[in-house]
Parts: structure tokens; sequence; C-alpha cells
């Protein structure tokens, strides 16, 4: 009989201990069980991981790229949400400010969310230098640094750049897309003033993250039995709900290679 | 990967003109989808410029599947393909119900119609704060209520008295004449005040009563919990009006007598609701039927009749449920009978202190029927009283006789009944 998983997660709100304690006693009855610890910011779980004290890290996609440059790729992605597959941000304007395409970005207010948000504020810079804006010469940046160490996960960053933009402060946002859906479906962005511009390219988000020296006989049946709960299963449900996904999936990583980059290109310490 | 969006099985379909997905669309989207099977396809027109995205960016939030979309002139068509996650863990919703009208009316007894039809004689063991037989969503909290037999809580003519109930209401502070108020003799103001506090204190217990078994009638006995709420709003009433008269003439409340208490505890005791309503209602309540009577007929002023009719007039509704439950229980049961039986005989051992109605309450129904303390007076008031207790006794032997009890048991019984009246 071997240890079960010690997984770690980082507490960036009060629900990830519902969320896991539930998970925890779903691995329980489906057999390979699980254990958890929560962390308070992703550097320490990231080290905790690399020491060898958990098994499995719930990382972020910048946690992940962490993992990777500290192990020098001996790492390995297990599974993630259906909703991390092809993550994107958004980039919302005010529509009173008379901007409709990208280029109309240039000499205005651009919002970001955390610094270390991959989603609202490291890709939204990769990607707009893609579409040839230099935004840290060529915008003025309005950066909500909140909760840093918990890589955006906390959404209060992007409330804040939402609300800059509809408020005047800033022309323009960046937001993470299932932040804006959210927005949208509860009706809590003024679509009289607030729209779309642009929608970046996909990205990889959250995985699973382990060293490649766990052995597969440990984490396999853990993924297994994770990839087999079912969001039309009433118990399984409110958990997968209060974690944002319909399916968990087997992990792909050709997705991250965009941040992998932003990283480089931004300068950004690991 | 993208099919050719021809190809796709559109079986419903939305313009959705210019309008925003926050500012609404994303309800049709929504609600057009519900019913569609997982592959089956809606397809939205938009002439909004940035519905495009932000539906591809809901889709996945959603659990649908964005499946392209075409666009010229402006205009965009938009294909969702449904997914297969089921927004809501039941299944659909009645449609084509059609209450009949009774008259001009909507009557409880006419709504037992689709789901809410059946009534079964045991509820189901989990509870839900629904209406009966509404589809409950997989995974809702379920609630457990003791009170979940058929028997132990129906009458037959419950939605009958229920309609009569809420169309009979009335307000106490409007429908008294209370301006009829004037000074009265002071021994039979004495008299009235202590009365009304003796009533009063009885509405106690006939409020307190039903207060303790609602919350434990599974809701799949609807009527139940609904008749029960009207008794309780009654007796909140006549609590309001015994209690005002005692205060607005110049006399205020009389002593709750340690009898009257003792004999009204009593009542709390019946852990089940048939045994605790069989000795409220059928005697207690129906006892009280005659004491109002009697108070109604030598009303000293109009505000005190009227006070006592009306009480009188809804208290015959409880009278007749108590009945009707009694009814119903030793139909189907023949024990309950003897429960109720066993019941009379443990309160009167009970209540063997207890003498007769006390004298403070006596004496004042004595003053209060005679019209005064002088010698005639209380030569008419004793005579009066007097042929109330064989009224009292006659009339709660017809009303267990109508709830099923044989002739000599109902005499037997009434005979135990508290002299406290209630």
């Amino acid at each position: 009989m071997t240890r079960p998983i010690l997984m770690g997660a980082v507490a960036y709100d009060p629900k990830v201990v519902p969320i896991w304690d539930g998970i925890r006693e779903y691995l329980k009855e489906a057999g390979p069980g699980m254990d958890y610890v929560l962390f308070s910011n992703y550097e320490a779980q990231v080290d905790a991981l690399i020491s060898g004290f958990i098994d499995i890290a719930w990382n972020t996609n910048l946690a992940y790229v962490r993992t990777h440059r500290r192990t020098d790729g001996h790492c390995r992605a297990l599974a993630m949400r259906d909703t991390d597959v092809d993550y994107s941000s958004v980039i919302v304007v005010r529509k009173d400010a008379g901007m409709n395409t990208l280029a109309d970005l240039r000499g205005r207010t651009l919002a970001l969310g955390s610094r270390d948000s991959g989603h609202a504020a490291i890709l939204p810079l990769y990607f707009l230098k893609r579409q040839d804006i230099d935004a840290q010469r060529e915008l003025k940046l309005l950066r909500f640094d909140l909760d840093v160490g918990k890589h955006g996960d906390t959404g209060a960053s992007e409330s804040a750049v939402l609300n800059a933009v509809a408020s005047g402060q800033a022309d323009a946002g960046a937001v993470g897309d299932p932040f804006w859906a959210k927005a949208l479906e509860e009706r809590a962005v003024d679509g009289e003033k607030v729209r779309l511009l642009w929608n970046t390219p996909a990205y990889h988000h959250c995985n699973f993250t382990a060293l490649e020296s766990l052995e597969e006989s440990r984490f396999e049946p853990w993924v297994e039995a994770l990839l087999r709960m079912d969001y039309n299963d009433s118990k399984h449900r409110p958990l997968l709900d209060m974690e944002g996904l319909k399916r968990w999936l087997p992990a792909q990583t050709e997705g991250y290679r965009t941040l992998f980059e932003a990283v480089d290109e931004q300068g950004l310490e690991l | 990967m993208t099919r050719p969006l021809s190809i796709m099985n559109v079986k419903a379909q939305y313009d959705g003109e210019d309008l925003g997905a926050s500012e609404g669309l994303l309800v049709a989207v929504a609600r057009l989808l519900d019913p569609l099977a997982e592959g089956e396809a809606l397809e939205l027109i938009s002439e909004n410029p940035t519905v495009s995205d932000d539906l591809r960016i809901w889709c996945r939030r959603a659990g649908h599947r964005f499946a392209g979309a075409t666009g010229e002139n402006g205009k965009s068509i938009l294909v969702v393909e449904r997914g297969r996650v089921r927004r809501t863990l039941a299944d659909r919703a009645e449609w084509g119900i059609r209450m009949p009208m009774r008259g001009e009316t909507i009557d409880m007894r006419d709504w037992q119609v689709g789901r809410h039809a059946a009534i079964e004689d045991e509820a189901p063991s989990g509870g839900s704060l629904a209406p009966r037989n509404a589809d409950i969503e997989e995974g809702a909290a379920s609630i457990e209520f003791s009170i979940r037999k058929r028997t132990d809580v129906w009458a037959n003519a419950i939605s009958e008295l229920y309609e009569q109930a809420t169309s009979s209401q009335w307000v106490g502070a409007r429908d008294i004449p209370w301006q009829a108020l004037a000074p009265l003799d002071d021994e039979v103001e004495r008299a009235v005040c202590q009365i009304m506090t003796f009533l009063a204190e009885n509405e106690y217990a006939a409020l307190y009563v039903p207060a303790r078994f609602i919350g434990q009638i599974h809701p799949h006995f609807t009527e139940a919990a609904l008749f029960l709420s009207t008794v309780m709003v009654d007796e909140a009433r006549h609590i309001e009006v015994f209690t005002k008269r005692a205060l607005a003439n110049g006399g205020g409340l009389g002593i709750a007598s340690a009898s009257t208490q003792l004999s009204l505890a009593s009542l709390l005791e019946p852990r089940d609701f048939s045994t605790a309503s069989f000795l409220l209602s059928v005697l207690g309540e129906g006892t009280f039927l005659d004491l109002l009577a009697f108070l109604e007929d030598h009303a000293p002023e109009r505000a005190t009749r009227e006070i006592c009719r009306r009480a009188r007039q809804d208290e015959t509704r409880h009278v007749k449920f108590g009945i009707s439950h009694a009814k119903y229980a030793i139909e189907a049961d023949a024990n309950a009978a003897r429960r109720f039986g066993s019941a009379v005989e443990a309160r009167a051992e009970f209540l063997k202190s207890v003498s007769g109605v006390g004298a403070l309450i006596e004496e004042s129904l004595i003053i209060y029927s005679g019209g005064g303390m002088s010698p005639s007076s209380l030569r008419a008031g004793t005579k009066r009283v007097a042929e109330l207790y064989e009224t009292m006794h006659t009339n709660r032997v017809k009303r267990l006789t109508a709830a099923g009890f044989g002739i000599d048991q109902a005499d037997h019984m009434s005979r135990l009944h508290t002299p406290n009246f209630m």
C-alpha cells in the first residue's frame, strides 16, 4: 500500500477548503485517496513541491512555468480543467472612448491585473506585442497589484480593472475570459458602457504539476479518479462549480509555450 | 473540429437583433439551449459586433460548443451546439396544466391537477420546501419532517375549510364597533375584563398548540399546513381583540388563575398532532363555541357582542376541522379512537385537582349574564350559567358522536372533559 498523494493548493478564497475537502472525500470513496495542504502563495507551494514536501501542486500557469524552470523541465503536468485548455484574455474598452481596433490603444491607458497574473497582466502584454503594440512603451499602464503571490486567482485585480474601465479611470483593460464570461452572464458589466475589443489567442491555465520522480503507479489512479468526476452528478456538481470546470482532462502542455516566452521577454524573475 | 455550419443539426433559432450578451441575450441563448439534446444546435442571428466573441467565450464557461459564425452586411449567423452538461438536474417543468374555474374564482378544492394531484398516504422520506410533487433538482437539501402520514394530519373538508378561512378574515382594529364602548356598571366591567382575560389565556393555547406541529408537517400535505396557519392567524386576532377589550373600557387585565393555567398547560402535552387536535379542537374549542354563544347572547354592549360573534365564527371552522380530522383518523385506524379515549382519561387524571371552572370565572359569568350584582341579576345569572354547563355537555356529546364515537362513550368522555372549558 503506497502512501496517498499529498497535494498542495493555494488558499486564494475561503471556498478552497470545501473544494478540496470535497474532492478528498470523493477520492477516498473512489479509491486512491488524497490529503492536501494549503499555501498562502504559489512561490511557497512550488518550493514545497521541489523539496518533496508535497507530491502534486495545483498550479497556475505561472507556477507551472516556475516549476519547469527551477527543475530544468524535470516535472510533468498531470491533469487540468476543461476550462484551462483554451483559456484566453480579453481586452475590454469603454464604448465611448472611440476605440475600434487594437491600434487605437496607442497613447491610451490600459488597466492590468496583478503583475503575477498570467491572464490579466503577463499574457495580455505578450499578445499585444505580437500585434505590434508595445504596451510598456506606447501605452500608459494602470496596474492593480492586488493579492500578489496568488497569481490573479482571487479576481480582485480583474474587478478593479473592469471598474477602472467602466468609471473612465482607464480607457481599456485586460481580464481573463472566464472573468469576462461571468460578468456577462451575471450582467455585472454594463453593456452600454464596456465592450470587448479583442480576444487573445488561447493558452493553457492551471494544471496539477508533479516532479518527474513521482511514480506513475502513484499518480495514475489519482488522475483517473479525477477524470471520472461528472458534472451531471449532483454530488460532484457543487465541487466542480466552485472550482470552475465541467470536467477534468488529461494535461496538455503546448499551450504554455507563450507564457515561457512572455516570462523571458518581460524579464520576470521566477 | 468545426463542421460546416450547413450540416449542423439546428433545432432552434433566435434573432437577437442588436442585443448585447450582457443585455439579456444570454438569457435567450441559455433558455433555448435547455430543451435541446446534446449535439443539437441553436442558430442565432445578431447585428451586434461583439456578440460573436462574447458568445464564444461564454460557451466555454457554460459547457457548450461555439460552432462558428458566418456573416455579411453587419449581420452574423452564430451557431451554438449544446454540450452534454445539464443546467438543472431535474426533469422538465410542467406545462399545459389548467385548474378549472369555480364561478369566477380559482378554488383550492380544484387544485389537485397535474403533478400536484397525487396525494400519497405517506409522504416521501426526504422532504423539500416545495409544492407537492414539484420536480426537485438532484442534490437539493433534504429536510426531515416527522408528520409524514396522511392519517396523522388530514381532514376531508380541509380545502373547503381553508377557502372559508381566508375569505372570512377580519380586522381586529376595524371590524369591532369599538366606538360603541361606554362606561358600564363597575361589577359588570370587572366581570367582562376577567372573562376577556380568561378567553385570551385559552387562545394562547389554541395558538401555541398548532404552532408546535406546523413545522413538522411534510409539505406534501400542504393543505393541512396552510389551514393550520389560518388557525394561528385567527387565534392571534382573538388574543388581540380579547386583550384590547379588557384594556379599553376602564377595567384592565384580570387574573390568570392557577387552575386555568394547569388545564391549558396539559394541552401542550400530547406529542402527536391527532391527539393534540382532538383535545384542543373537538373538546376544547367545541366547548368554547357554547361559551362564546352565551357571551354573545348576554353581552353588555355591542363591541363585546361582536368580538364574541366573530370569534365564534372562526372557532366553528376550527371545530369542524378537529371533528373532520378525528373522523378521518378513526376511520383509517381503529386504535386512534382508543388513543383519544386514553388521552381524555389521562388528562382528567392530571387535572383531578381542578374541580370547576374556578370561582373568579364562574362568578364573572353569573354577573355578566345576569347583568350585575343585584339579587335579581344574580338569580338570573346563576340559572343561566347552570344551563350553559348543560348545553356544553349536550353539544360535546354531539360533536364526539360526529367524530365517530358511540353515544355512551361520548357521554363518558364529555363528563371527563376539563371543567375549565378548554
